[in-house]
């Protein structure tokens, strides 16, 4: 059949000639401007690879899945800050709550907690992102709405004023990830409210639904400088963000877990941070609940019960 | 062969050509325009300078004896017989409104332990017969290097709070089977000679997200 020589059909053979012409120049105009508007997604950087596409959730994660992830993680980042990091995966310990006390007579406003925190945790310098918030407040208030964080003074602390730093109360009750439409955040038994930055859908639901301001949303690439990056990382922790999830304080999990004081308490210059386990009646905390006469959980009234204390001396 | 039963006319079939070609040509520009867009450059954020490495230093404000015995650093300061004769307490001199005066050898030495200069005396703390110690009130001598015993003797509720560690500063791990715990003493945090901390500078305060450089002077909100 293909042997045989076909009649030459003058005017489907014209009209082809025209028509496919004009018709592929406009096909290929479209496709062009449509592959050209696509192009901005390239800037966005990391484009997620289909590995991490097709990650499973945290908790389905197998031991050989993690360590595919935690690889994958640590190739990212070796590429894009071309410094090896540690990440790892710890998991919360046994017989461990972790509390955190905050002791409002000893806070100056230095807030060098607020920055030891962004250094610690690989938080973007531009835009900033910064997990503690010190407020400013007026002698004789608990109200956060007469808070001031932007004090810009030569010296603290100042006179009629006391500083109260806040940052994620780790809630028994979290609204947070009652929220969640992907249950990307949620409580761990030792306490810690954590965020999967690879199944967060960036919704914001949570930003919202949080009493204490203490989510934060990456409304563009994190900015770290290469030698600002700090390579000891957890998956639940400090490992690199990227645009469009939300982060929060984790209680330094990547140090916390290990055994180690979080980062906030190790830099205050005061000693007003207090850090530990409350189900050791010997620690700290424990010594802290039982002991001091005040002690205040912020906005008690909602019902969220902190695990984050403020407490003052004398 | 043609499966179309009609064909429109020649002058409607050059109009459809005409539209098809103008179409084309819209999308050609369009596809200009997101190519521009595309590559120029991000938005420009204002510069947010980095945080000065100092607010970010874990070292304590001071050194105590203990510190500067580890590290063998110049103990002269604590050498008091280089000056001093041994077995003669130096007297303390008052001036007229009754106020302790500094001798000029001493004079880094600011006063301020307690309000209405209630702890002024010299021999409050140190030992008038042995300069090398310490004393508290009921006569025990104590070494430079164990102050904490010294303060606790007026300071009782802040040397239970510090003992238990609920005061004063302690880094290292909260998790004493993993690591080591490092324990501040008094004098690391405080001047004992005017205890009260100082002010200080504060960190740099947060920065807005939609700071025009032309705001950065001055946050609005």
């Amino acid at each position: 059949m293909s042997a045989l020589p076909t009649p030459p059909d003058r005017t489907s053979d014209a009209a082809m000639t025209r028509r496919s012409f004009l018709r592929g120049t406009a096909a290929f105009g479209g496709l062009t401007a449509l592959a050209a508007s696509l192009a901005p997604l390239r800037e966005l950087g990391d484009f997620t690879s289909t590995e991490e596409f097709l990650q499973k959730y945290y908790k389905e994660m197998t031991p050989s899945d993690m360590a595919k992830v935690i690889a994958r993680i640590e190739r990212e980042v070796q590429h894009q800050y071309g410094i090896r990091p540690h990440v790892r995966d710890l998991k919360p310990m046994d017989g461990v709550e972790f509390v955190y006390c905050l002791n409002l007579t000893r806070c100056i406003g230095c807030r060098k907690c607020v920055h030891a925190c962004v250094a610690e945790n690989n938080q973007s310098r531009n835009p900033e992102i910064q997990y503690i918030r010190v407020l400013k407040m007026p002698h004789g208030s608990m109200d956060v709405e007469k808070g001031d964080h932007h004090y810009d003074v030569k010296q603290v602390p100042e006179k009629g004023f006391f500083y109260m730093p806040v940052q994620c109360q780790q809630c028994a009750n979290p609204p947070c990830v009652k929220v969640c439409p992907v249950n990307a955040t949620w409580q761990e038994k030792d306490g810690i409210t954590v965020i999967d930055y690879d199944w967060c859908i960036g919704c914001r639901y949570c930003e919202a639904a949080c009493p204490y301001f203490a989510r934060r949303f990456n409304f563009a690439k994190p900015e770290i400088p290469k030698d600002r990056l700090n390579p000891d990382m957890a998956y639940l922790g400090n490992r690199p963000r990227k645009v469009g999830v939300m982060e929060k304080c984790h209680f330094c999990i990547q140090r916390t877990r290990a055994g180690k004081y979080p980062a906030c308490l190790e830099v205050c210059p005061v000693g007003a941070r207090k850090f530990g386990n409350i189900l050791d009646p010997e620690s700290e905390v424990s010594h802290i609940l039982r002991e001091k006469r005040v002690f205040i959980q912020l906005k008690e009234e909602l019902g969220t019960s902190p695990r984050f204390y403020y407490y003052f001396d004398k | 062969m043609d499966p179309r039963p009609t064909r429109p006319e020649n002058g409607k079939e050059t109009s459809a050509n005409y539209w098809l070609g103008g179409l084309t040509l819209v999308f050609f520009g369009l596809a200009g325009i997101f190519l521009a867009g595309a590559r120029s450059p991000a938005p420009v954020r204002a510069e947010i300078p980095l945080v000065d490495p100092k607010f970010l230093d874990t070292t304590p404000w001071r050194q105590t004896y203990a510190d500067l015995v580890k590290a063998k650093e110049d103990l002269s300061d604590y050498d008091c017989y280089a000056c001093h004769d041994k077995g003669k307490s130096p007297p303390i001199r008052f001036d007229d409104k009754g106020k302790i005066v500094i001798p000029k050898e001493h004079s880094n030495i600011v006063m301020g332990h307690g309000s209405h200069d209630r702890n002024d005396l010299c021999y409050n703390c140190h030992n008038e017969q042995n300069l090398e110690t310490l004393q508290v009130r009921d006569g025990r001598q104590v070494k430079f290097d164990n102050i904490p015993l010294l303060c606790g003797s007026c300071h009782g509720p802040t040397l239970r709070d510090w003992d238990i560690g609920a005061h004063g500063r302690t880094n290292g791990f909260w998790d004493r089977n993993l690591g080591e715990a490092q324990r501040l003493s008094c004098a690391n945090c405080h001047d004992p000679h005017a205890p009260r901390i100082p002010t200080r500078e504060p960190a740099p305060g947060p920065h807005t997200l939609h700071e025009t450089p032309s705001a950065t002077a001055k946050p609005g909100h």
